[in-house]
């Protein structure tokens, strides 16, 4: 079964139909990309698939539940990163972890373990303890992304995910959605081509909230693909400041 | 053992108490009000020589006119603005629990504010021999007044991502419901009669000096009900 299927969903801003009878589904364990440019639906459809935003029309399931009718049993099974991965500031790393994981139904040793899982999965050891408006983009990008794996979902959905990155963010960010869809599906939008082409399994190209078409990419391995030598250089060039 | 929605709100419950509390504006507001209703409470006992709050509870009731939307201006249109209501509108909980753990941390601080005004009872307790009835009923009288505040100010909240937005609206608004009376005595009846019922002044008026009606109970619990009631249709908006 898939872990997403969407059946001519469709979206309606006053006169404006951002979002215009989309249907396509998402297997287990795939990237699924979503491409366009700005405007053309991208995040309308993931607001739709997360609940954050209810359908004009058509239905979105996730594991066969469908997330309008059924929202609480839908939203555990999902993990949202929104679009420039809002986060409580004043909130210390752990701390921020626990609430989330408490808002999603986590408690006691459960939680203990859930959060320590994230925080290995994601590499955010080193500032566990660290005031989240304290840490570099990379790092809340990567706090946004352990509390959308803390109840383990079984589809991950990331909203322009490589926004405000710096090439080695991207780069090692690649290699976390291929990480984490080891585990879950993993729904994420871009409007750049390169990225998608990298990281994605198949790929959904839209426009003016129209779906064109549903393309497979191939790749070699289950992993991220080597770094580019462009990518090789930049990393050897700015290992020192990144090691700080 | 509480059940998931319920320790699910008693988490917000507490983030939001947090939040509050680590931010300036509580302890600002907090130490304004009780400036304020402890120079009126000197005066009114020094010069006037009673033993009474009733000064105390129609000047607090204007402080918490003045002070409530700097608490509930950013519980929404802060949430909103930052991207963080993504969460908690796409975490497993009802928007009905998320307005009611944001109303709940809302009367905490003012629980926490107008308790330390119960300091200038127990002074005129131990120097005097006050009249309790009033003291009860104009404290009941003030929490109510309160709570109908807090709802009242996270409904414009919720309408809106700018915080001042939020506050300036909501003072405008609880200006107009505190003095409407003043306007109703212009007009003819029954239209008199349809803003006086309006009024929040004409409502506590009877709490403070210590007559309780159940029809102003009654309009509390619905202003504070209805407040909410359109908080919870404003997140589901969408």
């Amino acid at each position: 079964m898939a872990v997403l299927s969407l059946d001519r969903l469709s979206k309606r801003f006053g006169a404006r139909l951002a979002v215009d009878a989309v249907s396509f589904e998402v297997q287990e364990r795939q990237v699924f990309g979503l491409l366009g440019p700005n405007g053309s639906g991208k995040s309308t459809i993931l607001r739709l698939v997360t609940g954050y935003l209810y359908p004009s029309a058509g239905t979105a399931r996730v594991a066969g539940i469908d997330v309008v009718r059924s929202a609480r049993a839908a939203r555990e099974r999902i993990g949202y990163v929104p679009e420039d991965s809002p986060l409580y500031g004043h909130m210390r790393v752990v701390e921020y972890l626990s609430f989330m994981g408490r808002l999603r139904g986590i408690t006691g040793s459960a939680l203990d373990r859930a959060i320590d899982a994230a925080v290995e999965r994601l590499a955010l050891g080193s500032v566990r303890r660290t005031i989240i408006e304290r840490l570099s983009r990379g790092y809340r990008q990567r706090v946004s992304l352990a509390q959308a794996v803390l109840h383990r979902p079984e589809l991950l959905v990331l909203d322009e995910p490589s926004n405000g990155l710096d090439p080695r963010q991207i780069i090692e960010l690649r290699g976390l959605l291929r990480h984490l869809a080891q585990d879950c599906a993993v729904l994420v939008t871009s409007h750049i081509l390169a990225e998608i082409e990298r990281t994605a399994d198949q790929v959904a190209i839209l426009l003016d909230g129209r779906l064109l078409t549903v393309e497979p990419i191939a790749h070699e391995t289950v992993a991220a693909p080597a770094p580019s030598p462009l990518e090789a250089l930049f990393l050897e060039l700015t290992r020192a400041k990144a090691m700080q | 053992m509480a059940s998931p929605a319920v320790s699910q709100v008693a988490t917000l419950v507490g983030k939001e108490v947090r939040t509050l509390f680590t931010s300036p504006i509580a302890y600002a507001v907090i130490a304004v009000f009780v400036v304020l209703s402890g120079y009126t409470f000197t005066v009114s006992l020094i010069v006037a020589k009673q033993a009474t709050l009733v000064h105390i509870f129609f000047q607090s009731a204007v402080q918490l006119i003045l002070l409530v939307p700097l608490i509930t201006m950013r519980q929404f249109a802060e949430e909103r603005r930052s991207g963080t209501l993504q969460l908690l509108l796409t975490a497993p909980l009802r928007e009905i629990d998320i307005v009611a753990a944001k109303f709940i941390a809302c009367m905490v601080v003012l629980l926490a504010m107008t308790s330390l005004t119960l300091v200038y009872a127990a002074v005129l307790a131990a120097y005097g021999d006050p009249d309790w009835g009033p003291i009860y009923s104009g404290y009941l009288g003030l929490v109510m007044l309160g709570a109908a505040l807090v709802a009242i100010g996270l409904m414009i909240s919720a309408l809106t991502a700018n915080q001042i937005v939020a506050a300036v609206v909501s003072l405008g608004l609880f200006g107009i419901l505190w003095s409407i009376d003043t306007l109703a005595s212009l007009l003819p009846q029954p239209f008199e009669n349809w803003l006086l019922g309006l009024s929040l002044l004409a409502h506590l008026t009877p709490f403070a000096v210590g007559a309780m009606y159940l029809s102003d109970v009654g309009f509390f619990v619905t202003v504070i009900l209805l407040g909410l009631f359109l908080t919870v249709r404003a997140l589901a908006r969408r």
